[in-house]
C-alpha cells in the first residue's frame, strides 16, 4: 500500500503543476509587480525544481499541513477539517438510507423471485445506475421545495445537528435521498444476486430439508453469507463519500468537502483542490484497505486460506 | 458437379448465418432496445444540424420560456433557444467525449494489459503499481480534478475520462493475457519463432476482444454520465455552446419559477443515453462472455 500512496501523491502534486495558470499570479490577485511576483515565487518555493517542491509539499504534507488557500489564506487542513463533519453526516444518511432499502427490498425481491417487487427492483437498479444524480436532485428539488404546496423540503442549505436537529433534518433529507439513489442500485443488486446464489447452495437445501422455517433460513443461514459481499460493497463506499458529495453538496448548497473543492476550481485555488483529492485517495485507499481486512474477518474461509498458505 | 453444389453451400451458409442472427437477437431483446436507442441517438448526434428544428445557440427572446408545445416540443430557455435542438446538439458533445474518451483508455489500458501481461516481471510490477494509484482515486474527483488543472475544456473533459477509463482496460487485459500466455498454441508460436508482437496482437489480442467490446459499451455510459457531471460543475464545453449536464445546471435558477422543461429535456437525454448503454452492455456480456455472466 505504501507504494502506492506515495504514487497517488506523486499524482496528486502533479495535477497542481501540469496547470497552464501560474499559481504565483492567482496567488499574487491584483498585484503584478514583477519583484513582489519573484518574492511570492520564492515564499511558495515554486523558483526550486519539481523534486526539491515535491519533497517539501510532501514532507507537510505528512504532518497535516496542507498549503494555505490562495483565495483566502485560511489553512487547506483546517477549511477540510471544518466542512467533513457536513459531509460526513449526509454521506453517512445517504448509506443509511441506501443500506435499508437495500437490504428490505433485495430480500423480498430474491425470495419472491419473479414477482412484482423483484421486477420493482430490478427496475430500480437499471434506472439508480443510469439515472443522473444531479438531476434526481433538480427533479426532487422541484416537487418537494416548488410544486408540492407547503414547501415540505427546503431547496438548499444547512443547519448544523448541534444548534438546530430538527432544521437539519429538513435541509439533509433530499441531499441524502439523493445520494442515496446511486448506491442503492448497486447495493440492491448485490443484496439480491448474493442471496440468490445462496438460495441455490447444498446447505441451504439442507436447512429446508431438516424443516426450518423459512424465515429462520433466510435470517441465520442464507443473510450471514450473502451479506459478506455487501459489507465489501459498503465499505468501499464509506471510503467514496467525498466522491459522491461533490455533486449533490453543489445542488444542494450543502457546505461540505465537496462544494469546498468545487468552488475552488473557478478561482484555481490549488492548494484546496489538492488537499480534497489527496484526502479523499487516502480515505478511499484506507477503506479499501478496512474491507480487505475486515472481509477476512467475517468471512473464515479467508483466514483459514491464509493461516494455511 | 462442382459448380451446382458450390452456390448451393454458399446460400445454405449465408441463410444459416441471418438464421442465427435472428435467433441470437431474438434470445437477447435487450441487445435490441439498447442498440435501437444507442443507434438513435448516434443518428441524432451525426445529423443533428439537419433535423434540430432551430438553431440551439441563436437568442430570440420574444420566445423565452415557452411551455413544451407544437412550436417547440421541449419548450425554449429563457433567451427563447429551442430545448429540443439543444438536447439534439448536446448529444454531438456528449456521444464524441463518450467516444474519444473510450478510445483514450481503450488504446493506452489494452496496450499497457497486453506489454504487463506478456512482459511479466519489473515491468508488469510497475506498471501495475501505476494502475493501483489511479483506481486509488475515486473516479469522479480525478476527473474533475485532471479537468479543472488543464482547464474547462471539452478536449480536457475527453482526456480526464479517458485517463480514468485506463485501469479498467489495462487489469481486464492482463488478467486475460496470464489466463492464456501459458496454452500450449502460444508456447507453438514462441517455439515457430514468432515475434512477442506477433503473439500478443495475433494469438492474445483476439482472445480479450470480446471482453473489450463489453467494458467498451458499459464504460461509454459512464463517460456520459462523467462528461454530464462535468459540464454540470462548469467543467465541459462553456456556453453557449448546448451540453447537456450544463443545461441542467443553467435551468436550475428557474426552478422557483416552475420552468421545469429546461431541465426535463437534457435530463432525459442523459438517463436515456446512459441507460441504453448499461443495456446493450449487459446483453452484450451475456452473450459474449457466458463466464463474466456467470462472476459478475
Amino acid at each position: 500500500m505504501i507504494p502506492v500512496a506515495l504514487l497517488v501523491t506523486i499524482g496528486v502534486f502533479a495535477l497542481a503543476r501540469i496547470s497552464p495558470v501560474d499559481p504565483v499570479l492567482v496567488f499574487a490577485g491584483e498585484d503584478r509587480d514583477p519583484v513582489q511576483l519573484e518574492a511570492i515565487r520564492h515564499q511558495l518555493g515554486l523558483d526550486q525544481p519539481l523534486p526539491v517542491q515535491y519533497v517539501a509539499w510532501l514532507s507537510h504534507a505528512v504532518q497535516g499541513d496542507l498549503g494555505r488557500s490562495f483565495q483566502n489564506h485560511q489553512r487547506v487542513s483546517e477549511a477540510i477539517i471544518e466542512r467533513l463533519p457536513a459531509t460526513a453526516e449526509l454521506g453517512l444518511a445517504a448509506l443509511l438510507i441506501s443500506v435499508t432499502f437495500a437490504l428490505g427490498i433485495g430480500i423480498i425481491s430474491a425470495v419472491k423471485r419473479n414477482s412484482l417487487i423483484d421486477l420493482f427492483s430490478t427496475s430500480v437498479t437499471l434506472m439508480g445506475v443510469s439515472f443522473p444524480g444531479f438531476f434526481l436532485g433538480v427533479v426532487l428539488i422541484l416537487l418537494f421545495s416548488y410544486v408540492i404546496p407547503g414547501r415540505i423540503f427546503p431547496p438548499g442549505g444547512y443547519t448544523p445537528l448541534i444548534q438546530d436537529a430538527a432544521a437539519n433534518l429538513r435541509y439533509l433529507v433530499l441531499p441524502a435521498v439523493t445520494l442515496a439513489t446511486a448506491s442503492l442500485a448497486l447495493n440492491l443488486r448485490q443484496v439480491r444476486s448474493s442471496l440468490l446464489e445462496v438460495f441455490g447452495l447444498d446447505y441451504m437445501r439442507t436447512a429446508r430439508a431438516k424443516g426450518l422455517r423459512e424465515g429462520t433460513i433466510i435470517t441465520r443461514h442464507a443473510l450471514k453469507n450473502a451479506l459478506i459481499p455487501v459489507v465489501t460493497l459498503v465499505g468501499i463506499q464509506i471510503g467514496a463519500i467525498i466522491e459522491g458529495a461533490v455533486i449533490t453538496e453543489t445542488i444542494f448548497s450543502w457546505p461540505g468537502v465537496g462544494r469546498l473543492a468545487v468552488q475552488a476550481i473557478p478561482s484555481h485555488d490549488y492548494p484546496v483542490v489538492q488537499g480534497v483529492v489527496l484526502v479523499s485517495a487516502l480515505s478511499f485507499m484506507v477503506s479499501t484497505l478496512l474491507v480487505d481486512v475486515l472481509y477476512a474477518w467475517i468471512d473464515p474461509r479467508i483466514s483459514y486460506a491464509g493461516a494455511g498458505a | 458437379m462442382a459448380g451446382t453444389t458450390v452456390p448451393i453451400a454458399i446460400g445454405r451458409v449465408s441463410d444459416d448465418r441471418w438464421a442465427s442472427a435472428l435467433y441470437f437477437l431474438r434470445r437477447n431483446p435487450r441487445m435490441i432496445v439498447g442498440g435501437a436507442i444507442v443507434l438513435a441517438w448516434i443518428v441524432i448526434a451525426v445529423f443533428a444540424p439537419w433535423i434540430a428544428p432551430f438553431d440551439p445557440i441563436k437568442v430570440n427572446v420574444t420566445d423565452s420560456l415557452i411551455p413544451p408545445g407544437p412550436g417547440h416540443w421541449l419548450g425554449t430557455d429563457d433567451l427563447g433557444r429551442d430545448v429540443l435542438s439543444r438536447v439534439m446538439w448536446g448529444s454531438r458533445v456528449s456521444l464524441s467525449v463518450g467516444a474519444i474518451s473510450v478510445s483514450i483508455g481503450l488504446l493506452v489500458g489494452t496496450s499497457l494489459g497486453l506489454a504487463a501481461g506478456y512482459l511479466g516481471g519489473k515491468f508488469d510490477l510497475f506498471i501495475m503499481r501505476g494502475i493501483d494509484a489511479l483506481l486509488a482515486f475515486p473516479a469522479l474527483i480525478l476527473a474533475i480534478a485532471i479537468t479543472s488543472a488543464l482547464g474547462p475544456q471539452i478536449q480536457n473533459a475527453m482526456i480526464a475520462i479517458g485517463i480514468v477509463a485506463i485501469p479498467a482496460y489495462a487489469r481486464l487485459t492482463r488478467g486475460q493475457v496470464l489466463a492464456v500466455r501459458a496454452r500450449e498454441y502460444i508456447v507453438a508460436a514462441r517455439t515457430i519463432g514468432a515475434s512477442p508482437l506477433r503473439i500478443v496482437l495475433r494469438h492474445i489480442f483476439p482472445n480479450v476482444m470480446n471482453a473489450l467490446i463489453v467494458q467498451a459499451t458499459l464504460s461509454t455510459a459512464f463517460a456520459i454520465l462523467a462528461e454530464a457531471a462535468l459540464s454540470f460543475l462548469g467543467l465541459g464545453p462553456q456556453p453557449p455552446y448546448p451540453s447537456w449536464g450544463q443545461d441542467i445546471n443553467y435551468s436550475q435558477r428557474y426552478l422557483p419559477n416552475l420552468k421545469w422543461w429546461m431541465s426535463v429535456g437534457p435530463g432525459l437525454a442523459i438517463f436515456t443515453a446512459v441507460f441504453a448503454f448499461n443495456f446493450l452492455g449487459d446483453a452484450l456480456r451475456d452473450a459474449l462472455d457466458p463466464r463474466l455472466r456467470r462472476s459478475g
